[in-house]
């Protein structure tokens, strides 16, 4: 496991020294990264100005999801998400060869090796706006509240990993699937609102359909919830129960993926 | 003990076949056909320890998909293979690190980093420790001269440099062995012969056991003595490599300096060049001692030689003969 730690360190050094290369475009994104984050705030901010709420959440509470989801987001492209989009260009070029060369987990190499330094400082921009929701809640939140948060974060990535690391195994039998990335797209739209919002007749439906058979809705509500709102311990269970059968279904497809796979011409 | 046993080695791939044009396109989209290409076609060979070994056979004869069945990349359709005492295609951990893979067109150091970046970080991914890391990387890096060049972002190294580059970072687990696809490949005479010396080199003060694939003799008249030769994934050779012309070079190049004005050899062969005094012909190689003592008896030869013709044309000969391609056509 340490071993592991230690290579992963090494990654974020060779990844953060690639960055520093090329100074002036990593600053560029990170400008513009948090140009657009602040633009959603103020979109939402000047909402607020006509309604006192949105589905249930009051000013501070919906801060505090967006926070949550900007963490999250953040957490998901800085660690795994440009490394997936790679995967399949790896599978048509065979360069795949080179990372199943390693005496290394694949699953690891390929899901961990670059770290996108430039969208960390998204999260810390979250991380702000939670804060600050906090400071502006009538009750402070309990110490509980905070343990469940962190639960549910940490199911809510697991749980987007291992849908990542489903849709990054296709690649090797469809070869191209970027078209398929569209669904991840999808489901981020999803996590982005409360979902409460689904509470109308004709989308009961849909807010069941992606609460509890795909649970994509519960990755941000579920923790967001927790601090600002109602610390619901069965949406917590399910979630980290949802996350352990991700993980170990993903990987048994990963794996079943890599003895598909039959390299390219070199 | 071998330390590759390959024993009826075979790969088949399912390939899709498209007619060209848009009406194709439609078809291949609800009817699809696909025949079965059996790449590598029952191979049965052995290496042992401290063997330099050349892979010979042209494009698409299957010696990449050997080299990669071998690694582990890939699993065999039939046959086995077991390397360093593991079934490849298991991808043990204690299995990769006992040998490297080097693949002429493609890269794994870092592009736009300094190889020594791309070093540290091949370090933490074998788990070397530092000082055996140090000490290898130093040796390496004098046997490759490049102690300069560590320091220099990849991308701006020549193809030559880059080359040696990929070379150390292969090596430096040190690897008992060394599978090379086309290591030489887009590099000049100089920087072929760069690679050959530092191969050679480590393989005598190392003992490391080589297979490699070059379309280059060079390479493999500068490395290898024994070869072996495949053709439509069949091995065709598996010998010594002055055996190759022995076996199935038909000719002998003579060159003749006479006395005089080259006198008319058409009788005796080809005549390939003729220049004043000069002649340079291509006899029957069964007749060469025959031909010899007649010309010898009726010209003023001042010099001679007896040749074989270049290693490329016995080589060449060898895929003319060997069997077509087998295949299966299926329709799914």
């Amino acid at each position: 496991m340490m071993r592991y730690v230690r290579l992963f360190r090494a990654f974020a050094r060779v990844s953060l020294l690639g960055d520093m290369a090329f100074r002036g475009n990593f600053l560029i994104k990170v400008v513009v990264e948090l140009l657009w984050l602040g633009l959603m705030v103020f979109f939402y901010d000047r909402l607020f100005d006509f309604t006192a709420a949105v589905a249930g959440w009051s000013r501070p509470q919906y801060f505090f999801f967006l926070g949550t989801y900007y963490l999250m987001e953040s957490l998901i492209e800085t660690f795994f998400l440009s490394n997936f989009g790679e995967f399949s260009e790896l599978v048509r070029t065979g360069n795949l060869d080179l990372v199943l060369l390693k005496p290394v987990d694949e699953q690891f190499l390929i899901s961990f090796r670059h770290v996108e330094w430039s969208t960390l400082p998204s999260a810390v921009f979250g991380l702000i706006l939670m804060t600050r929701s906090i400071l502006q809640l009538d009750v402070p939140p309990p110490a509980m509240a905070y343990v469940a948060f962190a639960v549910g974060l940490t199911c809510a990535v697991a749980m987007a990993y291992s849908f990542l690391l489903m849709l990054s195994a296709t690649a090797v039998w469809l070869v191209r699937n970027q078209s398929l990335y569209e669904l991840w797209w999808l489901f981020m739209s999803l996590m982005r609102y409360p979902k409460e919002i689904f509470n109308a007749p004709y989308t009961n439906a849909i807010g069941w359909f992606f609460t509890f058979i795909i649970p994509v809705l519960l990755a941000v509500n579920v923790p967001a919830a927790s601090v600002v709102k109602l610390l619901d311990s069965q949406m917590i269970a399910y979630l980290v129960a949802s996350a352990v059968i991700l993980l170990f279904v993903s990987r048994r497809v990963f794996r079943r993926a890599m003895q598909s796979y039959r390299s390219a011409s070199s | 003990m071998p330390i590759v046993i390959a024993r009826d080695l075979g790969k088949n791939y399912r390939v899709a076949e498209k007619q060209p044009g848009l009406r194709g396109a439609m078809r291949h989209l609800f009817a699809r056909k696909y025949k079965i290409v059996r790449a590598v076609d029952g191979v049965s060979f052995e290496i042992e320890p401290g063997e330099m070994v050349a892979f010979l056979g042209p494009n698409g004869a299957g010696k990449t998909t050997t080299l990669k069945m071998l690694a582990g990349l890939i699993y065999p359709s039939n046959g086995s293979c077991e390397v360093l005492g593991f079934t490849p295609s298991d991808r043990a951990d204690a299995f990769r690190r006992r040998f490297s893979l080097i693949m002429g067109q493609k890269n794994q150091l870092w592009w736009d980093l300094p190889a020594a970046d791309s070093f540290r970080l091949h370090r933490e991914i074998y788990n070397l420790p530092q000082d055996q890391f140090d000490r290898t990387l130093g040796e390496l890096t004098e046997l490759f001269r490049v102690e300069k060049l560590a320091k220099q972002p990849v991308r701006e190294l020549s193809l030559g440099e880059r080359m040696r580059m990929e070379l150390i970072a292969a090596l430096l687990h040190r690897p008992e062995l060394l599978l090379l696809d086309e290591p030489t490949i887009g590099l000049d005479v100089v920087g072929q012969g760069i690679i050959q010396n530092c191969l050679r080199e480590y393989n005598a003060t190392r003992g490391i056991t080589m297979l490699l694939t070059s379309h280059y003799m060079r390479d493999v008249e500068a490395l290898c003595r024994r070869v072996l030769v495949i053709n439509h994934g069949r091995l065709v050779y598996d010998g010594a490599l002055e055996g190759i012309t022995d076996q199935f070079g038909r000719v002998k190049l003579l060159r003749l300096q006479f006395a005089g004005p080259a006198p008319d050899l058409s009788r005796y062969g080809t005549v390939t060049q003729a220049v004043d005094r000069a002649a340079t012909l291509q006899i029957d190689r069964s007749k060469a001692s025959s031909i010899l003592s007649d010309l010898l008896s009726q010209h003023t030869v001042t010099d001679l030689s007896v040749e074989d013709p270049p290693l490329e044309d016995a080589i060449a000969r060898i895929f003319e003969q060997s069997a077509t391609p087998v295949e299966a056509a299926i329709a799914s």
